[in-house]
């Protein structure tokens, strides 16, 4: 058992238990999952609806044609078009549906000429300019009904037609480390990795905040001058991080319990059956938290030193851009690493100490990396970690006991060589 | 014996000399006054025995052992810059506090109790920092700094912001606590509440001390060359040459004698025309001393 020195445990433990009697814990502990559930149910719910449920014109002087892609546009999966045939061109029909859309009884026209021993030409016109969805739909539509009229006009019957036109899914499978096959689900994997990246970045981040703001307020309060007849800033400093990071810690049980339950439950029976098949293994399980712990330990002891050269959080606000653009970053990776989790800078990513956390979750969710990489960006971590606490325990020791106003860089680095 | 104890002791900054060559002590049962305007070292010279700063050069001694961090068990501290966690409720505060220096749970909880009786403020213990008042923060704070029966009690400002029932409270405590034999040493700039408190003071100016040893001592070093006089009858006693400036508000005289001016001759003088009331040959003010040991205004001195 690694025993603590008596303050820093009466630090850490004075430390974690306001903040667990706090209403803010509670608060995020249920907020943050349900607000979770509710974007992701929006986010996912709109991407399936986008390009449905319009109500759409088609024409086209040949009428078969027409049809044909009439019925490819209601074919498609979930959707609610209503989709009209009008076969007579004329430019007052052309018109008159022009001023419907402009009205807005009607979202689009696909106006399909076919003039003999050309190609046919396609026009849409709608209200607006970005549905991009839509139009990739109605382009799908437009050219396998070309194809069907093609076919059935050279002879095949229309089921014929249809079967060929029919697109056939690709079922992918994944071959694990271990040697065995086991069906790959590239939707889900994304989004279980984008899941568990974005909920420990916020962790993170609302526990590395956490701590910079606990020492502001000691600041303000005036605290800090009390406390350091006994304590030495050192210990002070060690007893708030792991203080602060057990409440954390904590959190991320109560949230893993919480979804040990909820995967027994029907519910999750239901989730795993369907096209969202979300599994956690245990490995992931335990490697969040360790993650965390040294995300968390890097970016609040670089909080902390940063928050005891500052008299207000406004102030802080300052350097938080700086702190979490490792974060950004990580994130705006996230097609790279989704596309090749392997390529050098995938995996440089996530050597790299302020990015790792994330950047390894990311990667894990489409393969896990060879166990050489999970030592190399641990060690890396815990090395940077050293070296950051060692930079900023000297600012802390100097800045909590600096009142009126921000240190200055020069100032800032005179504290450096002094302590 | 001394309890605390500075010995040449010098902290530089960038810019200046905060505390040049400091030497004072003090011993159990003694009450100590270090006094000076602000920035004239008190609060460097304090930190310095708190090993919160440390010093450039010359030694800190906490009961007679060099300054070491376990020491810092048997010493109370209030500094200047002092708070509470306002979200805090009081008693788990105090016990924290107790805790931290060595007391059990149960004991600080005890503790606390008794003091917030002693001091007035027993329904204090259950509500949240936040929700008290200036004053009674102030008290809890000081319960906080003696919970763990210091040997010696370091004070940086004890009295600011405390109303004068509040004042008058902490000193009679103070006053107890030296009786039973602890080592109190505060810092102020109000002379008249040192000369009232202290047994020995250390007058500091720009990082020196200027004056520094037991109290009666300092005044017996200066003549008492100062009467008041309060009488009924002629005035014509306020002519005489023992006198070198005399004031009259119409019956009470304010007489700086003539330097060897002999004040027993000047009473004789007196009754002789008027009937006195008051004769009373006084010590110069602390005050007075200061100014005349670094030649400069009181306000100077005073000035917060």
């Amino acid at each position: 058992m690694l025993s603590l020195p008596r303050n820093v445990f009466l630090v850490a433990r004075r430390e974690y238990l306001e903040q667990i009697r706090g209403r803010a814990f509670r608060m995020s502990t249920i907020g943050l999952p349900v607000l979770f559930a509710v974007i992701f149910a929006i986010a996912y719910g709109s991407s399936m609806g986008i390009g449905t449920n319009k109500r759409i014109v088609v024409a086209s002087s040949n009428a078969a044609l027409a049809n044909d892609v009439r019925e490819e546009l209601v074919r498609g999966k979930g959707s609610s078009s209503h989709v009209d045939v009008v076969s007579s061109l004329t430019p007052e029909k052309r018109a008159a549906l022009i001023r419907e859309i402009q009205a807005r009884s009607l979202d689009g026209l696909l106006w399909i000429e076919t003039p003999p021993g050309k190609p046919p030409a396609a026009t849409y016109i709608s209200k607006s300019a970005g549905e991009f969805m839509t139009s990739a739909r109605l382009n799908d539509a437009l050219n396998n009904g070309l194809v069907e009229e093609k076919l059935t006009g050279g002879g095949m019957t229309a089921a014929q037609a249809n079967a060929v036109t029919k697109g056939i899914p690709i079922v992918a499978y994944q071959i694990k480390s271990n040697g065995s096959v086991v069906k790959s689900n590239a939707e889900a994997s994304f989004w279980k990795g984008y899941v568990m990246a974005i909920l420990l970045s916020l962790t993170t981040m609302i526990y590395g905040m956490n701590v910079a703001r606990s020492i502001i307020q000691e600041k303000t309060s005036r605290i800090f001058e009390v406390m350091l007849a006994t304590v030495k800033p050192a210990d002070m400093l060690a007893g708030k991080l792991i203080g602060v990071g057990a409440v954390g810690l904590t959190q991320i049980a109560i949230w893993l319990a919480a979804a040990v339950v909820l995967m027994a439950s029907p519910f999750a029976a239901a989730m795993q059956s369907g096209q969202l098949s979300l599994h956690f293994s245990w490995f992931e399980g335990v490697l969040f938290p360790v993650y965390f712990v040294l995300g968390y330990l890097l970016y609040s002891s670089l909080f902390a030193g940063l928050a005891a050269t500052c008299e207000t959080e406004q102030e802080l606000q300052m350097y938080m851009p700086l702190a979490a653009a490792p974060t950004w970053l990580s994130f705006a990776l996230i097609v790279l690493i989704m596309n090749d989790s392997n390529s050098v800078i995938s995996v440089a990513a996530s050597l790299f100490p302020p990015t790792a956390p994330i950047v390894m979750f990311l990667r894990m969710a489409s393969e896990i990396p060879p166990a050489w990489q999970f030592g190399v960006s641990i060690g890396l971590l815990i090395l940077s970690i050293w070296a950051v606490l060692w930079f900023s325990s000297r600012l802390y020791r100097i800045g909590i006991l600096m009142y009126g106003k921000r240190a200055t860089l020069p100032e800032l680095m005179r504290w450096l060589r002094y302590s | 014996m001394p309890v605390v104890e500075l010995v040449g002791v010098t902290k530089a900054y960038e810019s200046k000399v905060a505390v040049h060559q400091l030497s004072l002590s003090i011993n159990a049962g003694q009450m100590f006054g270090l006094l000076g305007p602000n920035g004239a070292g008190k609060t460097t010279s304090i930190r310095m025995m708190m090993g919160i700063i440390m010093p450039d050069s010359g030694q800190v001694k906490l009961f007679e052992k060099p300054f070491e961090r376990r020491s810092l068990d048997r010493v109370g501290y209030l500094p200047e810059e002092r708070g509470l966690y306002k979200k805090m409720k009081v008693l788990d505060q105090l016990i924290f506090f107790g805790e931290l220096h060595g007391v059990s749970a149960g004991d600080a909880s005890k503790r606390a109790r008794d003091w917030a009786r002693r001091l007035e403020i027993a329904d204090a213990l259950d509500k949240k920092t936040e929700e008290l008042s200036k004053g009674m923060q102030q008290k809890i704070q000081f319960i906080g700094s003696i919970l763990h029966d210091p040997g010696l009690i370091v004070m940086d400002e004890p009295f600011s912001g405390l109303d004068p029932v509040n004042a008058v409270l902490l000193e009679r405590t103070l006053l107890e606590m030296k009786d039973q034999g602890r080592a109190i040493l505060f810092s102020t700039h109000r002379m008249d509440q040192v000369e009232k408190l202290c047994d020995s003071i250390c007058l500091v100016n720009n990082g020196e001390a200027v004056l520094s040893g037991r109290m009666r001592e300092i005044k017996s070093r200066y003549e008492r060359n100062h009467v008041i006089v309060e009488f009924e009858g002629s005035a014509s006693f306020l002519n005489s040459e023992e006198i070198a400036e005399a004031k009259n508000f119409s019956g009470h005289a304010e007489i700086r004698l003539k330097p060897h001016g002999d004040a027993q001759k000047l009473l004789h003088q007196a009754s002789a025309v008027a009937t006195i009331y008051r004769f009373e040959l006084v010590e110069p003010s602390l005050e007075e001393i200061f100014i005349r040991s670094v030649g400069g205004k009181p306000d100077a001195v005073v000035a917060a």
